[in-house]
């Protein structure tokens, strides 16, 4: 079983080269900052729904839309105290609650699901592989993007250890399931130790092997996965970029506004 | 050059402070997954025992623990809560992870194993404080600039959420860990060449302009959040904090910069 969001579709989408998909990430993120006012947030996210449906992330939603809703309701309930709007229907003490910041407050929650929603919809199409090589590819120095590839890979790699260490310490008598929350967090925290040991023993293997393979050689790379960019990501890409430029157009005579 | 964080970008022409990178980052979001949930603002922070990962990171691994907390957080990110909100993350981990070792060199020579002296803790503090507050300025400028979550609400929380981990668990952490990572020539002291590490000419007055950026920034910040002071322009947030707060964020990289 994957740890990571990728759902492994041959969609649309799923096909998108990965540059295009970064950028189209980017500009939905742009999207979504131009309006305040949550009925033209709520029209994007119809359109957002769309390209989920289309590219089959709806289980991935549904896996993650307790943590969307709360969000937006912790968003709506911060914003509602904290925005300042002359139209004051409450007041207790130092707290005012106005008719803007209730509807900032709702237009706050729909961007940030907005925003969950697209990062989601990419995670669901896109590998590590290929969002490390997409950076590689805009200019992020391979070294970095090797960097954060490799410890993707190793993530899974040290929550086994971690779940390993704990078998061996329970199998020994130690109560790990007992008390609150706090009380469970605090038998853990000695656990990390041999997990960071572990994984500090791999330093030296791993950069001998990296080196003995030629890593930081210093000439050019040439790599296994080639990205090629066809008629599905101009599409992807025009599409993205003429509603952004509607999107201003429309912020610029005025609406979406509060 | 001038400023101090030479070796920032002359540690990625060393293989093993690349693999030192890579496991920071993998084991700083081995330990945030788990707490994802168990939100305190959900979506934004969490309950965080991991963030004395990359105070103890920082202080063995200098450059690369700085770097594996910004990869960490984006990492622990890509669980769901990927947005915008990440670049911001990305950077404030940076800071976290970048500022306890060059404060730390520039307070104290000694080595940050034991703290027995009130002078070495008040050190050790400072440095800690330092770390976790132009963490918390930094992610809460930027979300409250977003318009995601006002800035006295998430600042203060992220600052106090890494002080209190890191002071309680970092000096434990670092007492065990430490004398072995050293015994297997992993510092980064070790690792780097001195001409591949920063002179550090400058770094008491960066340690002087970064105390003051992240004081002020934290004060103005949450005075303009809560309204008790108007900033005269908003951005983004409806708070006004964005481009209120912006100078001193500028003075805090610079100061960092400096360190």
């Amino acid at each position: 079983m994957s740890l990571y969001l990728y759902l492994n579709k041959n969609t649309f989408i799923h096909r998108l080269n990965p540059i295009t998909k970064i950028i189209c990430l980017l500009l939905l993120f742009a999207a979504a900052m131009f309006f305040i006012h949550p009925l033209y947030l709520l029209i994007l996210a119809g359109i957002l729904l769309v390209i989920g449906i289309s590219s089959g992330t709806l289980e991935n939603l549904r896996k993650l839309w307790i943590l969307m809703a709360m969000i937006g309701i912790f968003s709506f309930i911060l914003w509602s105290i904290f925005y300042r709007g002359p139209t004051v229907i409450l007041r207790y003490r130092f707290i005012s609650v106005s008719e803007e910041s209730l509807l900032y407050g709702l237009g706050m929650a729909v961007r940030l699901n907005i925003m969950l929603f697209s990062g989601l919809i990419f995670l669901s199409t896109t590998r590590i592989e290929d969002f490390t090589a997409g950076l590689n590819k805009l200019g992020v120095p391979f070294s970095a993007s090797f960097a954060l590839s490799l410890a993707f890979r190793l993530v899974p790699m040290f929550l086994g250890t971690a779940s390993t260490i704990i078998e061996a310490q329970k199998s020994r008598g130690l109560d790990l399931d007992s008390g609150n929350i706090f009380q469970r967090i605090k038998k853990h925290i000695p656990l990390l130790i041999p997990v960071f040991v572990s994984a500090l023993r791999t330093v030296d293997n791993l950069s001998v092997a990296l080196e003995s393979k030629g890593f930081g050689a210093g000439l050019k790379r040439t790599y296994y996965l080639q990205y090629d960019f066809r008629t599905a990501d101009y599409l992807a890409l025009s599409f993205i970029v003429v509603l952004n430029v509607f999107i201003l157009y429309l912020r610029l005579q005025g609406v979406g506004n509060i | 050059m001038i400023f101090g964080i030479k070796e920032i970008f002359r540690m990625w022409g060393n293989t093993r402070m690349i693999v030192l990178t890579a496991i920071s980052a993998a084991v700083y979001a081995s330990v945030l997954i788990p707490f994802k949930a168990i939100p305190i603002i959900p979506g934004v922070t969490e309950v965080r025992p991991a963030n004395a990962l990359p105070i103890i990171c920082s202080f063995m691994f200098g450059p690369a623990g700085a770097w594996g907390a910004a990869f960490g957080n984006l990492i622990g990110d890509f669980f769901g809560t990927l947005g915008p909100g990440t670049l911001f993350g990305f950077v404030g981990n940076f800071l976290y992870g970048y500022i306890p070792y060059k404060a730390w060199k520039c307070l104290s020579g000694e080595e940050p194993v034991s703290f027995w002296g009130i002078k070495s803790w008040a050190k050790f503090i400072l440095t800690v404080s330092l770390a976790s507050g132009s963490c918390g300025l930094f992610i809460g400028w930027g979300l409250d600039l977003l318009g995601f979550v006002p800035f006295s609400a998430l600042a203060n929380i992220i600052t106090l959420n890494n002080l209190l981990v890191s002071l309680i668990l970092s000096p434990f952490l670092l007492f065990l860990l430490y004398p072995r990572v050293k015994k297997w020539g992993l510092l980064y002291t070790d690792i780097l060449t001195e001409d591949e590490l920063s002179n550090g000419r400058f770094s008491r007055s960066g340690l002087v302009v970064t105390i003051l950026a992240v004081a002020g920034g934290l004060v103005l910040g949450n005075l303009i959040s809560t309204g008790l002071m108007s900033s005269g322009a908003g951005l983004g947030g409806g708070s006004g904090v964005g481009l209120g707060v912006l100078p001193i964020i500028i003075i805090l990289l610079i100061g960092a910069s400096l360190l």
